[in-house]
């Protein structure tokens, strides 16, 4: 995957993910497509280049969603770095383990924003657990079809 | 940023990118208190400094502050002192003159006591001392109807005779001078003599009889005989009494008034008055 193929795969992102939002609004809140492009990148590039690209995954979330910038770019970056760091000491680009990341990054966002917040003072409402299994059942699977079509596309 | 890209381990990007999102975050993210994380991280950062500055600038400020003051001081501390000396003579002044009224009123006491037409106020313009001769100079002459022989008291007692005179000035014999002679007489036991100056402070009671009762202490006053000095007028007080010599014993006086700090003294013209309680 080239730089240019990786941009124009998180432009694909950014463009699902506002399209989720605008009609199906439940689907786009357990299912995070910038989390998903992280967690892929992160498995399937090396470390330097994943970390820049989920680094701007989490700005352009940022951006599109008007939320803090900045705050989806470091849970991103470091989503990636663990990730990659994971990758590269187990084997994870089999089904099971790589549904078991993606489900866990449900359950890191919130709390990456937990610590996120405390550490800048802001007002944070950890979401209920049944809420983070939607999440974490939605990126798994969401993501290991994005991982089958993105095995599917010829480099 | 290739190297960065290419090799070894990817810390320093990962750092430099968290950082950068940091930063991003901290930028548009305003803390509970409303205030911004990254002004409030660069002013954590900056404030050890700005205090030390602070610090600095308030500390020069004082020192220079202080200086200024230390010279403020200096000029107020000159011109108090200078209001002082002004303040000092002022004093000494008001003293002098607050002095003076105080004569002048015994003064006039004594010129009520007397009546008016008998006295004429004078003022001591010198004191001339030609060998043992002692004697004054005041300001008031013929002019004003000053006479020879003509008594000049204080308030305190007599001061002498006017021995001579001129249109505006008199001379008057002091009764220290030894060429003086005041009939006396002891308050107490009207033992009478005759009062002589001895040239420095003191007089002597002459003619006074060995077996007369005299004291020191005794009050001696004029007694009118000599038809020169009013009778009653204080002269002074017995300081010494001497062992009989022959008929007569030795008996010094001092005079009530000090000649040396005189500055005003009354004449008295005729008629002369009586001063009461001045014995018989």
């Amino acid at each position: 995957m080239t730089i240019l193929r990786a941009v124009l795969a998180l432009g694909g992102v950014c463009l699902l993910q506002m399209l989720l939002g605008l009609h199906l609004p439940a689907v786009a809140r357990r299912c995070d497509l910038y989390s998903i492009f992280t967690v892929y990148i992160a498995l399937t590039r090396p470390q330097r280049p994943a970390l820049l690209l989920s680094s701007g995954a989490g700005l352009a979330q940022d951006a599109l969603a008007e939320a803090v910038l900045g705050l989806n770019g470091f849970k991103k970056t470091l989503l990636a770095y663990l990730v990659g760091t994971l990758g590269s000491l187990f084997m994870l680009n089999q089904t099971i383990p790589r549904f078991g990341i993606l489900f866990a990054t449900a359950l890191f966002d919130p709390l990456a924003d937990l610590a996120l917040s405390l550490a800048m003072g802001r007002h944070f409402v950890f979401p209920g657990i049944w809420d983070v299994l939607q999440s974490g059942l939605g990126n798994g699977l969401v993501g290991l079809l994005a991982f089958w079509i993105a095995a599917r596309i010829p480099s | 940023m290739p190297r960065v890209l290419s090799q070894g381990k990817p810390y320093l990007l990962l750092f430099l990118l968290l950082s950068m999102n940091l930063i991003l975050m901290a930028s548009s993210v305003r803390g509970v208190q409303g205030n911004s994380l990254l002004e409030g991280a660069v002013m954590s950062i900056a404030a050890p400094f700005l205090k030390s500055a602070s610090s600095l600038s308030s500390g020069a400020g004082g020192l220079w502050t202080r200086y200024a003051d230390l010279r403020a001081v200096e000029q107020e501390n000159r011109r108090l002192r200078a209001q002082i000396g002004s303040l000092t003579l002022e004093a000494r002044a008001a003293e002098e003159t607050r002095q003076e009224a105080r004569r002048l009123r015994d003064l006039l006491a004594l010129r009520d006591e007397a009546g008016q037409e008998a006295l004429v106020a004078a003022r001591v313009i010198a004191r001339g001392a030609s060998g043992a001769a002692r004697t004054l100079l005041i300001g008031t002459g013929s002019r004003d109807g000053v006479d020879v022989n003509q008594p000049v008291v204080s308030p305190r007692g007599v001061v002498g005779r006017v021995i001579e005179v001129a249109p505006g000035v008199s001379k008057v014999q002091s009764i220290l001078d030894p060429n003086s002679g005041v009939a006396a007489i002891l308050q107490r036991t009207r033992v009478q003599g005759v009062l002589v100056g001895e040239g420095e402070e003191t007089c002597r009671l002459e003619f006074v009889g060995e077996g007369a009762s005299v004291e020191v202490g005794d009050v001696v006053v004029t007694s009118g005989l000599d038809e020169i000095y009013p009778k009653g007028r204080i002269l002074g007080l017995v300081v010494t009494v001497g062992e009989a010599q022959g008929l007569t014993r030795y008996v010094q006086v001092r005079p009530e008034v000090d000649l040396r700090r005189l500055e005003e003294v009354l004449v008295l013209r005729a008629p002369r008055p009586e001063a009461p309680g001045g014995g018989s």
